[in-house]
């Protein structure tokens, strides 16, 4: 019987891989015969040709059940629409992209990666950031003070852009929600409860209500997806029909006056399979890729990096505008100086390059990369079959390893690095030393010299403002990023040393983001938001504006009693005493310590050609070398607390600067930059010799001239 | 009435005045590498390193022409001091240098083809051409070398051992080449002992009967 089993099993599988294969084929013909039929001739038609796209096979969109939404009304199910028969649900959610680190929760593995110990993932599913300075909760917690943002919290104000499936399909334990086995380990499993806002308990969350959001495969496969509509339905708590939320744009899926949905059966064939022109399944397009990452367009005169009121990411943390359009015709928003910026706001965008042409899947065979560096190969068309690849698509996409490492502890370098394009041997002959130029610097240290966008710059959580959320400040910009009149000036990077694939320290281009926040030394991790509001007021927002406390005003408050920008400051101990007491006195946190961090965000989008590359050497070699460039980080951070740079105690910040600056010059200590390095000893000893040299050649020729004996 | 005493041949004069050129633009070339932003007369460092690594292989292939010169002509041993030459020699030289020749006295060695240095030039050279000069060329080579052979590179420290023992050792030549210069005007004339070096010809004044 089990072999009979077996068998079938085996006839279906051979069948299926038949199936797939022959599709697959029949998709690479046409796409190719399309492909021959259009010239190729510049950038945008580069991008038209890239635009056609295989035809996905009709599909019917299914319920939790099986049984199609068209028929029952139910949530659609992309276990069962997109898994079952075709692709490997369970596969492809096992990846980063939609476990954000779950999948590696493990100490010992983040300790062997210098993870620090508050930590509980690699990813943003577990990993502090000062950005917004909260966290997922641990799973083995036993005091409530320990939690901050549950599972099911996490899930409202991030799962927007995190595309379900894994994080929010399984508890931290494994289990699938609303499964017989999933049940909470105690009254404080943060898989299963949520910290009420008005009371600050740990209340349980009713799963059943908000149901599972299960993977997110149209946000990224259907290009009219909608992230607002899925953040709104995110937001509220309602997971379960998060998905068809994504899919209103599409004309699909109906969001009725009542804020639930129907399906528009005017969307559907006959056989009850979705026309293909309202769902149009493909490759991600940029603009999918766009709706979380930062903002990204083929070519567009108008740049809007905060939609559905997020600021795109990548667009918040290091500025990247990944655009094809020259920067001097932008015509919104502001830009200054844009009539001298006759190039692309990103050379690849330009060149008609989409995003996963890099961050492609690993296993594509027709894009996929030798695994083991140390073979003498870098593709091996044989490796994979485009049946099982269709199947189970890896999506770990390519991707490098660099600040912030938000990736995974061991598939990360699996992209193409630069030069496997480009060579850049040939394209660098004025170069000397190129190999190691090559090997010092990233290649994006003199190919983005300079980024022509705003982008954070500092988020203090040290001082809670009386909006409950902390002060912000950004750089590149002249006034408020929301106003489109706003002069964009754009700001030059900061360049620290990252280590590359072969382990060989190299500089690269970086943001940097300075957080303030308080540190819990006893507990060994940051405190928690609500903690220091706890602590920073009296009571709750009244008309959005919370009461500080009245310690609090008397120390920080001008004569008019109130704190404004300039008051919210520790600008003496005392006050940083003050409010570490009452952090002790009315949040339970017995040593909390005051401290910055400095993190760097690199750069990898923003390239610019050769012709607007640095070229000029004294940049990088002079006396005012770029690479030691101080960069302002927030002119209100507090002196003498400890510094904190990738996970480290490191002081960067130099305090004499006009504004506290960064100081890289410890972290470049290995680099010797010829025409700006120096050894003290050696130019004093050198031109004492030479001066002496001079001052004795003139004495005694003078004393000649006198005496009459030349 | 002058006497013309041949000191220095062809060979000599070709080698020395391709040593003074070669040197002059090597610090010229250093000083642009040093500081590029403050000395960019080459158009870019990337000009002044490709015109440092030339001129510095054309002072090799110089210097060991010199070599090749001084003994088949078997005239190295202008160069070799004896004992004296570091005693009693070198403090009659220094102290005409600091006084004798505020007074007018005569060098305290005469100069002849046999014996063209004075006992400080023999000590200065010997010092120059054994251990500066060798010590600016295996740092230089090396450092030139840095992406021919990274793994030697990285073994003896790399720039940051070799540019600043490189940079320490130019300062040493300049200070040299500025004293030398200088004390090439304490001849019979200001010019007279730079003169010997163009033409090969010493002028020295017949001693009164």
């Amino acid at each position: 019987m089990d072999r009979d089993v077996d068998t079938f099993h085996v006839s279906v599988l051979k069948r299926s891989r038949m199936i797939f294969a022959l599709a697959g084929i029949a998709l690479l013909c046409a796409t190719a015969i399309e492909q021959n039929s259009i010239p190729a001739t510049n950038g945008s038609d580069a991008g038209n040709a890239k635009a056609l796209k295989l035809a996905h096979p009709p599909v019917v969109l299914k319920d939790e059940a099986g049984q199609s939404v068209l028929v029952t009304g139910k949530p659609i199910s992309t276990r069962q629409t997109c898994g079952g028969d075709c692709h490997d649900y369970e596969y492809i959610t096992n990846s980063f992209h939609f476990q954000q680190g779950k999948t590696e929760m493990d100490r010992a593995l983040l300790s062997s990666h210098g993870a620090p110990s508050f930590n509980n993932s690699p990813g943003m599913f577990g990993k502090f950031s000062i950005i917004p300075n909260r966290q997922l909760t641990a799973a083995d917690i036993n005091d409530p003070s320990d939690a901050d943002m549950s599972q099911p919290e996490w899930l409202t104000k991030c799962g927007g852009c995190h595309t379900g499936g894994g994080i929010s399909e399984y508890d931290l334990r494994g289990h699938r929600f609303l499964s017989p086995d999933a049940k909470p380990s105690g009254p404080l499993d943060p898989s299963y409860t949520v910290r009420d806002r008005d009371t600050g308990q740990v209340i349980p969350w009713d799963w059943q209500k908000s149901g599972i959001a299960e993977a997110d495969c149209f946000l990224c496969h259907v290009p009219k997806a909608s992230r607002g509509e899925r953040k709104k339905e995110m937001a509220a708590g309602d997971f379960r029909w998060a998905n068809n939320a994504t899919l209103v744009d599409t004309g699909i899926v109906v969001r009725q006056e009542n804020g639930t949905f129907r399906y528009n059966r005017a969307a559907f064939n006959a056989d009850g399979t979705v026309k293909m022109e309202g769902l149009d399944i493909s490759d991600p397009t940029l603009e999918n890729c766009a709706q979380c990452h930062g903002f990204t367009a083929r070519n567009t005169t108008t740049i809007q990096p905060i939609q559905h009121a997020d600021i795109m990411r990548g667009t918040e943390k290091s500025g990247w505008i990944y655009n094809g359009a020259k920067i001097s015709d932008t015509v919104s928003p502001n830009m200054v100086g844009k009539e001298k910026m006759d190039f692309p706001w990103d050379a690849h965008a330009a060149a008609g390059l989409i995003c996963i042409d890099c961050h492609f899947s690993v296993n594509n065979p027709g894009r996929m990369i030798q695994e083991d560096p140390k073979k003498n190969l870098r593709y091996k068309p044989a490796e994979e079959d485009l049946a099982v690849y269709l199947r189970r698509p890896d999506h770990n996409f390519a991707r490098g390893d660099i600040p912030p490492e938000t990736v995974n502890l061991t598939k990360r370098d699996t992209m193409r690095a630069c030069g496997d394009c480009h060579e850049a041997e040939k394209g660098h002959a004025f170069l000397p030393y190129k190999s190691t130029h090559l090997r010092s610097l990233a290649c994006q240290t003199c190919h983005i010299p300079a980024v022509h966008f705003w982008a954070y710059r500092s988020d203090d959580w040290g001082f809670v403002m009386d909006t409950g959320g902390s002060r912000i400040t950004m750089r590149g910009i002249e006034g408020s990023i929301v106003d489109p009149e706003s002069e964009i000036r754009g700001y030059l990077p900061a360049y620290i040393p990252t280590l590359d694939k072969n382990n060989n320290q190299q500089i690269r281009p970086t943001n940097l983001i300075t957080g303030v926040y308080w540190f819990d030394r006893s507990k060994g991790r940051p405190v928690f938001t609500w903690q220091v509001q706890n602590a920073f007021y009296a009571g709750k927002a009244i008309e959005g504006e919370f009461p500080y406390r009245p310690e609090i005003l008397r120390a920080f408050a001008d004569k008019d009693g109130i704190i404004d920008l300039p008051q919210a400051v520790y600008d003496t101990p005392e006050k940083i005493a003050l409010v570490k007491g009452l952090l002790q006195k009315y949040s339970g946190v017995t040593d909390p310590e005051l401290r910055i961090e400095v993190v760097p965000w690199a750069m990898t989008h923003g390239i610019v050609g050769k012709k607007e590359a640095v070229r000029d050497c004294a940049a990088c070699h002079g006396k005012n070398s770029m690479l030691a460039r101080p960069m302002d980080l927030n002119s209100s951070l507090p002196a003498g607390v400890p510094v904190i740079y990738r996970g480290k105690k490191l002081n960067v910040v130099n305090f004499r600067t006009k504004e506290p600056s960064f100081d890289n010059r410890v972290l470049l200590h290995s680099f010797y930059i010829a025409g700006y390095s120096r050894t003290a000893w050696v130019e004093w000893f050198g031109w004492l010799c030479v001066v002496a040299a001079i001052l004795f050649s003139l004495l005694h020729g003078a004393i000649r001239l006198l005496g009459g004996r030349l | 009435m002058n006497s013309r005493i041949p000191l220095y041949a062809l060979h000599e004069r070709i080698w020395h005045w391709l040593q003074a050129a070669g040197m002059l633009c090597l610090i010229l070339t250093g000083m642009s590498i040093h500081y590029p932003d403050r000395f960019g007369i080459f158009g870019s460092m990337a000009n002044a390193v490709r015109w440092h690594s030339w001129i510095g292989f054309v002072l090799i292939l110089n210097a060991f022409l010199g070599i090749f010169y001084h003994v088949t002509a078997e005239k190295y041993h202008h160069f070799l001091p004896r004992l004296d030459d570091f005693t009693g020699a070198a403090i009659r030289q220094a102290r005409f240098y600091l006084y004798g020749i505020f007074k007018g006295e005569k060098h305290p060695f005469d100069t002849y083809p046999r014996r063209k240095l004075n006992p400080l030039q023999k000590i200065t050279y010997i010092l120059l051409l054994n251990i500066l000069l060798p010590f600016q060329i295996v740092s230089g080579v090396l450092m030139w070398g840095a992406d021919r052979w990274p793994g030697i590179f990285a073994r003896v420290g790399g720039l940051w051992v070799l540019a600043p023992a490189h940079t320490l050792g130019s300062y040493l030549f300049l200070a040299f080449l500025i004293g030398h210069i200088y004390l090439s005007t304490t001849g019979p004339t200001p010019f007279s002992l730079l003169g010997a070096m163009i033409t090969g010809y010493h002028v020295e004044e017949e001693k009164a009967q």
